[in-house]
C-alpha cells in the first residue's frame, strides 16, 4: 500500500519564529532520520537529538519523531523534524534529506497520499484545504466537523440506503419468479421518499457549508452621493474607499471583507445609480452594480434621508438604509422599514448589523454546518433529483428498469463526493489547492 | 495425415456454435466428440432463454447461430419473463423437448459447408514454442491445426456425486476426460474446481397432476429466432405448479450429514443463482416454501424435470424429500440428481478474444472458463470459434464492447474479473442495460456479422426487411398526427392524462408513459411484433439512452487510451505497491479495462492517465 517516493516539505509557513516543522513521509524516512538524527525513539515518542547533515556536520539541536506506517497521516512512514526557526536551518535539513533520497513534495502531496492510502476521503482531504483557509470561527468548526468525517458518515449512510434499495429493485428484475416479498415492493415507495428527505437535508446543511466556505457578499447600492462609501468606509473600520460631495466618485466596485459575528462578509460598494446615466463610463459602473446585486446574498439599498431619490432597479432580497440621519430634519418622514443610519457618527449601525446577519439566516448552533464545495452541492443537487426522478416513475408506473436506472445515476454521482468514479482531473484540481507540506 | 485451421473439442453447446461460426466463416473446421449421437444434449433442464439468458441466445441467433433457431424447432412451452417490466428486462424462456432440440441441433451441424465431424477422445495436445500445433485422440491419431477450441464442459476431471457415493464422469453415462485434464494441468494455467447440481428425473405417471396449479404458455407465443417460423414449432403444453412444505425441509435438514455438499466431500464452489435445495433450505432458513416447475423433457418422454430441487443428497432422501411435496406423493424416481465437479481454468488468463494469453492459437469456450448455462456456453463458443477462424486467417479478432452486446458483458466479467462460483448472467450484470435488449440484438449485431461472412441469407434478408419497416414506421410517426377532438384523441387523452394537438406527432406521443404503439392510429404495413417492441423500446427509452451513449462516448476516449505493453508500472508516481502488482500481472491494453480491474480505484486510473500523458509528452 505505499507509494514508492519518499517526499520532504516544510509543514509551518515560512518565515521565522520559534520553530519550524518538516515533514518526509514514505519508505526511506525512517533511514534517512537515523542518519542525520541518530537511533529515533520509539515510534510517536519525540526525542531531542543532534540534527546533521549528510556530511556528518551539525545543523541544529531539536526535536524529531516517528510515526510507524500505517497510523500517521499519509498511511506511510512518517518523520517530522522540529527545529528553531530559521529559513536557512529549514533548507539545510530539507537538502540534506534530498541528498539523502528524499524528494521535494508537490502541493497537497501529503493529503493526496492520505487520499491514496485510504486514510481518508476526497470529502475529507478537501476538509483539510478548508481547514487551513478557514477565516473565522465558524468555518473552522465547520471544516472541523468534514474532517472528522460528519460529512463521509452521513454521505454514507445515503449511499447505504441506495445500495438496498437498489439490490431491491434489481433483485425483483432478475429474479422474477422467485418469491420476493411484495410488501417490500410497496415500502419502496416510502423508503425513498424517506431518503429523498434526508438527502435534501444535507444539502441544506451543505449548502449553509457552501456560503461559509465562500463567505457571503453585501452588495450596497444607491443613488449617487447617498454616502454608500462612507458606509462601507465605516463597516470596514478604515478608510478604503474614496469618498466626496462629488456624484459619482465611485467607478469601480471596492470589496471588502469584514469579520462580523465569526462570519466572513464582503461588502461591495457599486457607483451610485442614476435613472439617467450621463456617459458611457456611468453607463458601464451601472450595469456592473447591477451584476453585483443578482451574485450577492442581500443587498443594502442607501438611500440619502434627507433627499430620497426614485431608484427603480429589480432587487434581490434587501435592507433599506437610510443614510445621513444626523443631518435629518425631525418634519421628514420616518419610513418604518427603513435603517436609519449615520456614517459620520456611527448612530443606528450596530442596528443595521443585526438585521443583516439576521437576514443572512446562518443557522447557529442548529443543524450541523459543514464546511463544503460548489461540487458537493452539484452531486447532491443531481442525486436528489435522480432520486425524486425515481419516485416519479414509480407514481407513473414506468417499468421497473427505469427506477433502477435512476437509483444507479444517483448512486454514481452521489458516491463521487467521497470516491470520484470519472478519472478526470479533479483529483489534480482539488490537491492543486494545497501548499507544498500539507 | 488431416490439416485443420480449427479443431473444437466437445459438441455440447459451446461446441456446436464454435464448429458451425468457424465453417460458416470459411475455415477447415472439425469436430471432436466422444459420441456423435449427444451433440446438442441438453444435460441439466431442458430450457433455452431467462432473464439475461435469453439476449445471449438472441445475440447468437443475431450472428447466424443455432442455438435460438434449435429452440424454436423444439419448443413446447413458451414464456415471456418480466413481461410487467420494459422491454430492456423482457425475456422469452423456452422449455423445449429434450430429443428434437438435440436432433435440430444435429441436423443444422451436419448440413454446415467446411465442416468435418470426428467421434474420439482427445488424450493430448501438442504445444511447440507455446503455439498449438496438433491434438492426439484416444484412437493414436495425431490431426494437425492452426487452432483449438476446448469446450470440455464438465467433462475435465468430472466427478459425480450422489450421496456420499461418488463416481468420475463428465454427465450421467459419460466418461470424464481425464487424461485431457492432467495434460492442461501441466499447462500454465490457474486451475479450480466448481460444481453444480441437476435435480432428479420423476415418472411422469407417477405423479397427480391434479394436485399441481396448471400454468399455460403465452399468447401469442413468441419465438426466440429472428428467422423462425411458427409452422417450424412442435405443439405447446402446460407447464405445471408445485411447492416445497415444512415437511420437505424437515427431511434435508435431516439428511444434511449425507450431502456432499454439507459433508465437505466437494470443494467446489456451486452456483448462487442455480442453488441447489440443500442450499435453499439452508440459506433461506426463514422460508417454509419454495416453488416447483414440474416440466415435461418432451412431447414423447415420460420424464419431468422437476425444476427447483437440484439436489445431491442419497438416492433414500431424494425419494423422501420427493414424496413429501404436493402431487408426487407417489413420485417414481427414473434417475436420481447429482452434483457434478469439475476443472475450470481461471478466465483472466484469457485475452478478450477467448483464446489464452498463454499458448497462441488454443481458445476456451464455456464451462471450461467457470461459467453455467447453455446460452452462457454457446455466445463464448461463437466468440471462441469465430475468433480462432480470423486469427487462423491472420484477421483481428472481433470483440465485443460492454455496450454492444451482453457476450460483451459476459467476456469483458470473465476475462477482467475471474470467477469465483459458476457465472451466470444477469440483466443487471449490463451497465447499458436498456439499450441492450431481445428486440435489437439483430439491430446491434447481424451488420457485423454480415461484414464477416458468417450471417446465413434469410437472416440477412428478415435484418433488411425489419429495418426497412422500422424506419418506415419512424417515418410514419413522426409525421402523422392525432385530429383534436377524434376518439382517438380522447383515447390518447384517457391513456396519458394529456391531451392532443395538431402539433404533436404520434412519436412525441408514444413517448407518454402508458401510450403504447397499438394505441395510435396505424398504418398501412401491418407489424411484426419485433418490430413495434423495437419501435416503443428506443421511443420510451430515448432520453435514458442519450445519457447512457454520453457515458459509452466518455469511457471509450478512456477505451481508446492504450496503455503501452512496454509500461513500467514501478516507474508510475503515487500508485501503491499492490495496485502496481496488480496491473503488472494483469497488463489491461487500455485505461478503461484497467478501470474494471478489481482493486484498481478511479484515483489510480488518473495517476495512469496522467503517467501515460506525461510520457506522451516526451515521446512527441
Amino acid at each position: 500500500m505505499i507509494d514508492s517516493r519518499t517526499i520532504i516539505a516544510p509543514a509551518s509557513a515560512s518565515g521565522r519564529g520559534g520553530i519550524s516543522v518538516i515533514r518526509m513521509s514514505g519508505p526511506l524516512s525512517n533511514k534517512i532520520a537515523k542518519e542525520m538524527c541518530g537511533e529515533l525513539a520509539e515510534p510517536w515518542r519525540f526525542k531531542k537529538c543532534n540534527i546533521t547533515s549528510n556530511n556528518g556536520s551539525l545543523i541544529d539541536v531539536g526535536m524529531v519523531v516517528f510515526f510507524k506506517s500505517p497510523y500517521s497521516y499519509t498511511g506511510e512512514d512518517i518523520v517530522e523534524f522540529h527545529c528553531h526557526g530559521n529559513p536557512m536551518i529549514v533548507n539545510l535539513i530539507i537538502e540534506s534529506a534530498l541528498v539523502l533520497g528524499a524528494v521535494v513534495a508537490e502541493p497537497g502531496e501529503f493529503t493526496k497520499k492520505a487520499f491514496l492510502n485510504d486514510k481518508i476521503d476526497l470529502a475529507q482531504a478537501e476538509s483539510v484545504a478548508d481547514l487551513i483557509n478557514a477565516q473565522s470561527e465558524s468555518a473552522i468548526i465547520a471544516a472541523n466537523s468534514s474532517l472528522s468525517g460528519n460529512f463521509s458518515k452521513q454521505v454514507n449512510g445515503i449511499l447505504d440506503e441506495l445500495t438496498e434499495a437498489r439490490v431491491f429493485v434489481e433483485a425483483n428484475i432478475d429474479f422474477p419468479d422467485e418469491d420476493i416479498d411484495r410488501t417490500h415492493m410497496e415500502n419502496l415507495n416510502e423508503r425513498l421518499i424517506k431518503l429523498l428527505g434526508v438527502v435534501s437535508g444535507l444539502l441544506t446543511s451543505v449548502q449553509d457549508g457552501v456560503k461559509l466556505r465562500e463567505g457571503y457578499s453585501v452588495a450596497i447600492v444607491g443613488p449617487p452621493n447617498a454616502g454608500k462609501s462612507t458606509l462601507l468606509n465605516l463597516l470596514a473600520r478604515e478608510r478604503v474607499a474614496i469618498t466626496s460631495d462629488i456624484e459619482g466618485t465611485t467607478r469601480d466596485l471596492v470589496r471588502v471583507p469584514v469579520n462580523l459575528a465569526g462570519l466572513i462578509i464582503e461588502f461591495i460598494d457599486t457607483a451610485g445609480i442614476r435613472e439617467d446615466p450621463e456617459n458611457s463610463i456611468e453607463e458601464e459602473g451601472i450595469s456592473k452594480s447591477i451584476e453585483v446585486i443578482n451574485k450577492s446574498n442581500i443587498t443594502l439599498v442607501v438611500q440619502d434621508s434627507t433627499s430620497v431619490k426614485p431608484f427603480n432597479v429589480e432587487l434581490g432580497e434587501s435592507i433599506v438604509v437610510m443614510n445621513k440621519s444626523d443631518l435629518m430634519k425631525e418634519s421628514q418622514p420616518n419610513d418604518k422599514n427603513a435603517f436609519y443610519v449615520s456614517s459620520v457618527s456611527g448612530e443606528g449601525v450596530p442596528e443595521l448589523l443585526s438585521e443583516l446577519i439576521k437576514k443572512l439566516e446562518v443557522d447557529e448552533g442548529g443543524e450541523t454546518v459543514f464546511l463544503s464545495r460548489k461540487r458537493h452541492e452539484e452531486c447532491l443537487i443531481k442525486g436528489r433529483d435522480f432520486i425524486d426522478e425515481s419516485l416519479e416513475g414509480l407514481r407513473q408506473d414506468l417499468g421497473l428498469e427505469l427506477i433502477a436506472e435512476n437509483l444507479k445515476e444517483s448512486h454514481n454521482v452521489l458516491g463521487e463526493i467521497l470516491r470520484p468514479m470519472s478519472s478526470d482531473d479533479l483529483l489534480g484540481e482539488i490537491f492543486s489547492e494545497f501548499c507544498i507540506g500539507k | 495425415m488431416d490439416k485443420y485451421e480449427v479443431v473444437v473439442i466437445g459438441g455440447g453447446h459451446a461446441g456446436v456454435e464454435a464448429a458451425s461460426v468457424a465453417s460458416r466463416y470459411g475455415a477447415k473446421t472439425l469436430l471432436i466428440t466422444h459420441d456423435k449421437s449427444k451433440i446438442g444434449e441438453m444435460s441439466c433442464n431442458p430450457a433455452i432463454g431467462g432473464i439475461g439468458k435469453s439476449h445471449l441466445a438472441k445475440e447468437v441467433d443475431a450472428l447466424g447461430g443455432l442455438m435460438a433457431k434449435a429452440a424454436d424447432k423444439s419448443g413446447i412451452h413458451y414464456r415471456v419473463l418480466n413481461s410487467t417490466k420494459g422491454q430492456a428486462v423482457r425475456a422469452t424462456r423456452v422449455q423445449t423437448d429434450r430429443d428434437l432440440y438435440k436432433l435440430a441441433i444435429q441436423e443444422l451441424i451436419v448440413s454446415t459447408k467446411n465442416l468435418t465431424i470426428k467421434e474420439g477422445s482427445v488424450i493430448d495436445l501438442d504445444i511447440d514454442d507455446l503455439k498449438i500445433k496438433s491434438v492426439k485422440t484416444d484412437s493414436g491419431e495425431k490431426i494437425f491445426t492452426k487452432s483449438v477450441v476446448l469446450t470440455t464442459g464438465t467433462f475435465l476431471g468430472g466427478v459425480m456425486h450422489t450421496g456420499l457415493e461418488q463416481s468420475p464422469g463428465g454427465r450421467i453415462g459419460d466418461p470424464s476426460s481425464e487424461k485431457l485434464a492432467k495434460k492442461l494441468r501441466k499447462l500454465n494455467l490457474s486451475v479450480g474446481r466448481l460444481k453444480t447440481g441437476t435435480p432428479p428425473r420423476l415418472n411422469k405417471n407417477t405423479i397427480n397432476w391434479d394436485l399441481l396449479s396448471p400454468q399455460s404458455g403465452d399468447t401469442p407465443t413468441p419465438l426466440l429466432s429472428y428467422t423462425s417460423n411458427e409452422e417450424e414449432r412442435p405443439k405447446q403444453l402446460d407447464c405445471f405448479m408445485t411447492r416445497t412444505n415444512k415437511e420437505t425441509h424437515k427431511i434435508i435438514i435431516e439428511h444434511l450429514d449425507e450431502s456432499p455438499m454439507y459433508s465437505g466431500v466437494i470443494e467446489g464452489v456451486g452456483p448462487r443463482y442455480c442453488p441447489s435445495i440443500e442450499d435453499k433450505v439452508m440459506r433461506f432458513s426463514e422460508r417454509d416454501s419454495h416453488q416447483i416447475f414440474a416440466e415435461p423433457e418432451g412431447l414423447n418422454s415420460d420424464l419431468i424435470y422437476p425444476n427447483g430441487i437440484s439436489t445431491s443428497l442419497p438416492l433414500k432422501a431424494q425419494e423422501a424429500l420427493v414424496r413429501s411435496i404436493k402431487g408426487f406423493e407417489k413420485a417414481e424416481i427414473i434417475r436420481p440428481g447429482y452434483a457434478i465437479e469439475y476443472d475450470y481454468f481461471d478466465p483472466k488468463g484469457l485475452k478478450h478474444s477467448l483464446e489464452t494469453k498463454e499458448i497462441e492459437g488454443l481458445f476456451f469456450a464455456g464451462q471450461i472458463n467457470g461459467t453455467t448455462g447453455y446460452e452462457e456456453a454457446a455466445a463464448q463458443g461463437l466468440m471462441a470459434g469465430l475468433n480462432a477462424a480470423l486469427q487462423t486467417n491472420n484477421k483481428a479478432p472481433l470483440i465485443l464492447r460492454r455496450d454492444e452486446a451482453y457476450t460483451g458483458v459476459l467476456i469483458d466479467d470473465l476475462v477482467s474479473l475471474g470467477t469465483k462460483e459458476p457465472y451466470r448472467m444477469f440483466t443487471s450484470r449490463a451497465e447499458y442495460r436498456l439499450i441492450l435488449r431481445e428486440d435489437n440484438a439483430d439491430m446491434r449485431l447481424t451488420e457485423k456479422g454480415k461484414e464477416l461472412g458468417i450471417v446465413p441469407d434469410l437472416l440477412w434478408k428478415t435484418y433488411l426487411q425489419k429495418k426497412e419497416l422500422s424506419n418506415n414506421e419512424l417515418e410514419r410517426l413522426k409525421k402523422e398526427k392525432i385530429k383534436p377532438n377524434s376518439p382517438e384523441a380522447e383515447k390518447i387523452h384517457l391513456l396519458s392524462g394529456e391531451t392532443t394537438s395538431n402539433n404533436i406527432s404520434l412519436l412525441e406521443i408514444l413517448k407518454r408513459p402508458k401510450v403504447f404503439h397499438h394505441h395510435l392510429p396505424q398504418g398501412e404495413n401491418i407489424l411484426p411484433n419485433n418490430v413495434i417492441d423495437e419501435i416503443e423500446a428506443s421511443v420510451k427509452y430515448e432520453g435514458y439512452i442519450k445519457r447512457q451513449k454520453a457515458d459509452i462516448e466518455k469511457l471509450q476516449r478512456n477505451e481508446n487510451t492504450p496503455i503501452p505493453s512496454s509500461l513500467d508500472y514501478s516507474n508510475v508516481v503515487g500508485l501503491s505497491n499492490e495496485v502496481k502488482q496488480k496491473l503488472t500481472e494483469a497488463r489491461p491494453e487500455s485505461l478503461a479495462r484497467a478501470s474494471r480491474l478489481p482493486g484498481i480505484t478511479p484515483a489510480a486510473i488518473s495517476l495512469l492517465m496522467v503517467h501515460i500523458k506525461k510520457g506522451r509528452r516526451l515521446v512527441g
